[in-house]
């Protein structure tokens, strides 16, 4: 496992959110956590990229104990976390918030394949980025956090504020940073988006895992259909979407991205 | 013609001081988000450090400056280091605001015990004679302080447009948790921003001091313009920080040439008054848009724990007896220290029920007491109207601007109603010394006569005792009433939370104007006591100092409590009377006393006590 958490306690204070964490991230696979409204994927996202320091348990990272890591040492170790509410630096241009994004200075190599990913930064690189569209800003914050060559990728709620056709072209995208290699924690609250796009799922309820398998399975198990995907309430337009998000995906895999 | 062009190239080179000292407050507040009021501390102690390395070790004046700036910035890294940086994470902005107040007050103390309360008068660098450029008389200093300033300016935008280490300390103003997100380390950069911010300070001291008369209190006054300067411009941006200072400049020197230097001031501050109304953030507005009203909510919420009742009930007794035997074991001095004490708890009441339970920060308090007190000894001198009567007229006219300032204010919170009632307190102190025909100016109101009520003098100091703690008696017994009622409630939710308040049908406006209006009538009533007292007024003795010392007494004996500030006032006048010979080491322990209570019993005093006492 590239990421293992074990036995992971966190939380604000002495209040903890999570409660004997473990799970793991293997190298170039995309792991989704998915999870109502406040069961602590945030938390954990945030534990894991150094924000907030657990309360028991330990992070390892290719085999290298991090939880007593500063963020900054983590980025370094190739962990970059793109937060919850995008967080972008509103005030300032496209191309300062993604120089910030490079720990160890300039690097115009991975700039320019990140503007290849997102070519409206590439447009607008002298912009002010607070006058940007929501899924603008998203595709600001994943650029961002790509500029500093991670290995690891944590996504918190990606899709979070967007439309669905966006939605389903971040994901695409997503999909697409596997093969270049990169691992993917992504915690997301649109399940049937994340599973479809993940290899393996963990749900989370009230700060602790109680299921976690590949995400095909999950994705066809009629407990989760009921309580995340939204089954017997699911219209033909979210069948069509995702009908419409597999032929991309396969698409993507022609393109080799 | 000509005279016109000397008056703007001297109100330039005076706005080139303001500027200057607008900077360092800029870039702390643009980092960190707080207003550090010790700013104009590090001038006075880099100005004083380099004199004397030039007079006592004997250095060359170039070298004696960069030794003052590097050892007011090793200063500055450490006070920083030990209350400021940590200060950041514990502390609502407002309690930040008055621990930067507690250091300026430190700093001021330091200077004090270092070198004397005498004025320093600096040599210029270029002696004294001032150069003629077309027709024009220049000073050299003032043309050294333009060029620092420029060189300055300059400076800081490339470094914070530019470098890497100048996007780093923008991230952290931006959004701190996306800052730490990209690795930048932003309790370093927090450090960083205090410490270049008390470097700047510490040039602009150097090159400013010789074009001044510096004495240990100058930071203050700095402080203030500096203050005034980057409020009037827009504290979130350097082009503003610039405008304000060469704007409060130009308008100083123009107000002096051709209307009066005493009102010089008076002008300034209407301007200030006239851009926080019209626009708060200031002429020009920040990039980083930091939206003060969401940044001012209490970052740490930390409830008041109140006495028991039979504890409290025990304790009222204890006092009140206590308060009845004392001036008959005391002596003549101390018996006066307590008189004053009560009579700036007084004070102390009102502005407690405004900052206390209402949540706002009020830093003119003085100028409602100098009403009061100037009233007083106006109409009983010049008009021979009862004391009574002249303390109501006192009351009223304060009432009256009590009630302006709180209508243009109502919609500015946290920082700017401090900035608002600062340049009201301000305003007043240069009234106070502007209309000299009723204050007496800058020498101050003489032979005002004793307090009398219905022919019965108050004329001995055990008198004016009894007649004072009275008067305490009597307000805390309405306060203690009015703050259990629904209006201390109401006060209380709104402190907690206005919009909620609203929702739930407090009505806020009527809240804020009422705490605003108590404050201001028991200031006036302690100022006209003050008077009373004293027999004698003068500006410094109700000026904006004053002001910072009652939310330092506030805050050092316990906010949102009836009692703690009683104890906050004996503390900072009574103790200094005991220990005469101590006095000297007033400033510096009630800057130590501020700052430390700020941090680390956001309670005061009396929270302490109170907590050791429900064990």
């Amino acid at each position: 496992m590239m990421l293992e958490l074990r036995d992971i306690s966190a939380g604000y204070g002495s209040d903890a959110v999570l409660h004997g964490i473990g799970l793991g991230v293997g190298a170039g696979e995309i792991v989704t956590l998915i999870g109502a409204n406040g069961a602590g994927k945030s938390t954990l996202a945030k534990t894991v990229s150094g924000l907030l320091s657990p309360l028991t348990g330990e992070i390892y990272f290719e085999g290298k104990r991090i939880d007593r890591l500063t963020t900054a040492a983590r980025l370094k170790l190739g962990i970059a976390h793109v937060p919850e509410g995008r967080q972008i630096f509103a005030g300032m241009t496209v191309a300062e918030n993604l120089a910030l994004g490079t720990p160890r200075g300039a690097d115009a190599e991975q700039l320019d394949w990140v503007c290849d990913l997102f070519p409206v930064l590439r447009e607008r690189m002298e912009s002010v980025a607070g006058n940007f569209s929501g899924g603008q800003q998203q595709m600001l914050a994943i650029g961002r956090g790509l500029m500093s060559r991670p290995r690891l990728l944590i996504l918190d709620e990606p899709s979070l504020g967007l439309s669905p056709l966006l939605v389903s072209e971040i994901f695409t995208l997503i999909a697409g940073l596997r093969a270049r290699g990169l691992s993917v924690l992504l915690a997301e609250q649109n399940a049937r988006a994340a599973l479809s796009i993940a290899d393996r799922a963990y749900v989370i309820e009230n700060g602790r895992v109680t299921l976690s398998g590949a995400a095909s399975d999950l994705l066809h198990s009629p407990e989760i259909a009921a309580r995340y995907l939204g089954v017997g309430v699911a219209t033909a337009a979210s069948a069509d979407q995702s009908a419409a998000m597999a032929a991309r995906l396969r698409q993507f895999a022609w393109d080799g991205v | 013609m000509t005279e016109l062009i000397q008056i703007v190239v001297g109100g330039i080179m005076q706005g080139s001081i303001f500027a200057l000292l607008a900077m360092g407050f800029s870039l702390v507040y643009r980092v960190t988000g707080v207003i550090n009021l010790a700013q104009g501390g590090f001038c006075t102690l880099g100005a004083l450090l380099g004199f004397s390395m030039q007079s006592r070790l004997g250095l060359p004046p170039a070298l004696a400056a960069l030794g003052a700036v590097l050892v007011t910035s090793a200063f500055a890294a450490l006070v920083g280091r030990v209350t400021f940086v940590p200060g950041l994470s514990r502390l609502t902005n407002s309690n930040m605001l008055m621990m930067s107040a507690g250091l300026l007050t430190l700093f001021e103390g330091l200077v004090l015990v270092v070198w004397g309360s005498q004025p320093y008068a600096l040599p210029p660098f270029s002696g004294e004679r001032p150069i003629a450029v077309a027709g024009l008389l220049l000073p050299t200093q003032g043309i050294w302080v333009m060029g620092v300033t420029f060189v300055i300016i300059v400076g800081l935008w490339y470094m914070l447009a530019r470098t890497r280490l100048g996007q780093s300390l923008r991230a952290c103003a931006e959004n701190p948790t996306a800052a730490r997100l990209v690795g930048v380390d932003v309790a370093r950069m927090q450090l960083f921003s205090f410490v270049l911010a008390g470097a700047i300070g510490a040039v602009a001291g150097v090159v400013v001091g010789p074009a001044i008369s510096l004495q240990f209190d100058t930071g203050r006054l700095l402080t203030i313009s500096g203050f005034v300067a980057v409020a009037i411009g827009g504290i979130a941006s350097f082009p503003g920080a610039i405008a304000g200072g060469l704007l409060l400049g130009l308008v100083g020197q123009l107000a002096t040439a051709y209307v009066s230097s005493l009102f010089s001031n008076a002008l300034a501050l209407g301007l200030l008054l006239i851009v926080l109304i019209w626009r708060p953030s200031g002429l020009i507005r920040g990039a980083a848009g930091r939206r003060q009203d969401v940044r001012d909510e209490a970052r740490v919420w930390t409830h008041v724990t109140r006495l028991s009742a039979r504890t409290a009930w025990i304790g009222a007794f204890v006092l009140l007896v206590a308060g009845l035997v004392l001036p008959w074991v005391l002596d003549a001095g101390l018996l006066g220290a307590l008189i004053i004490t009560l009579i700036l708890f007084i004070t102390l009441i009102g502005l407690d029920v405004l900052m206390g339970y209402g949540g706002q920060i009020s830093l003119g308090q003085a100028g409602f007491m100098a009403i009061g007190g100037y009233a007083a000894g106006y109409f009983t001198t010049a008009h021979d109207w009862p004391p009574v009567l002249a303390i109501l007229a006192g009351i009223g006219i304060s009432l009256v601007c009590a009630m302006i300032l709180a209508g243009v204010t109502l919609r500015l919170r946290g920082l700017y109603m401090a900035l608002a009632t600062l340049a009201f307190g301000l305003l007043i102190d240069s009234c106070a010394i502007g209309f000299d025909d009723i204050t007496g100016g800058p020498s101050g109101l003489v032979g005002i006569g004793d307090f009398d009520l219905f022919g019965f003098a108050f004329d001995t100091p055990l008198r004016m005792y009894y007649l004072v703690l009275g008067v305490v008696v009597l307000v805390l017994v309405a306060m203690a009433g009015a703050m259990r009622s629904g209006f201390g409630r109401a006060l209380q939710a709104i402190r907690t939370d206005p919009l909620a308040a609203a929702a739930l049908g407090v009505n806020v406006v009527g809240c804020k104007m009422a705490a605003f209006a108590i404050s201001a009538v028991l200031a006036s009533l302690a100022g006209s006591l003050y008077a009373f007292q004293f027999h004698f007024l003068s500006p410094d003795m109700v000026g904006t100092p004053r002001s910072l010392e009652l939310v330092s007494m506030l805050v050092i004996g316990g906010e949102g409590t009836l009692l703690g500030p009683l104890l906050g006032s004996a503390l900072l006048t009574v103790l200094p009377t005991a220990f005469q010979p101590l006095a000297l080491y007033k400033t510096l322990a009630s800057g130590v006393l501020l700052a430390g209570c700020s941090l680390y019993l956001p309670q005061g005093m009396f929270g302490a006590l109170t907590r050791v006492l429900r064990r």
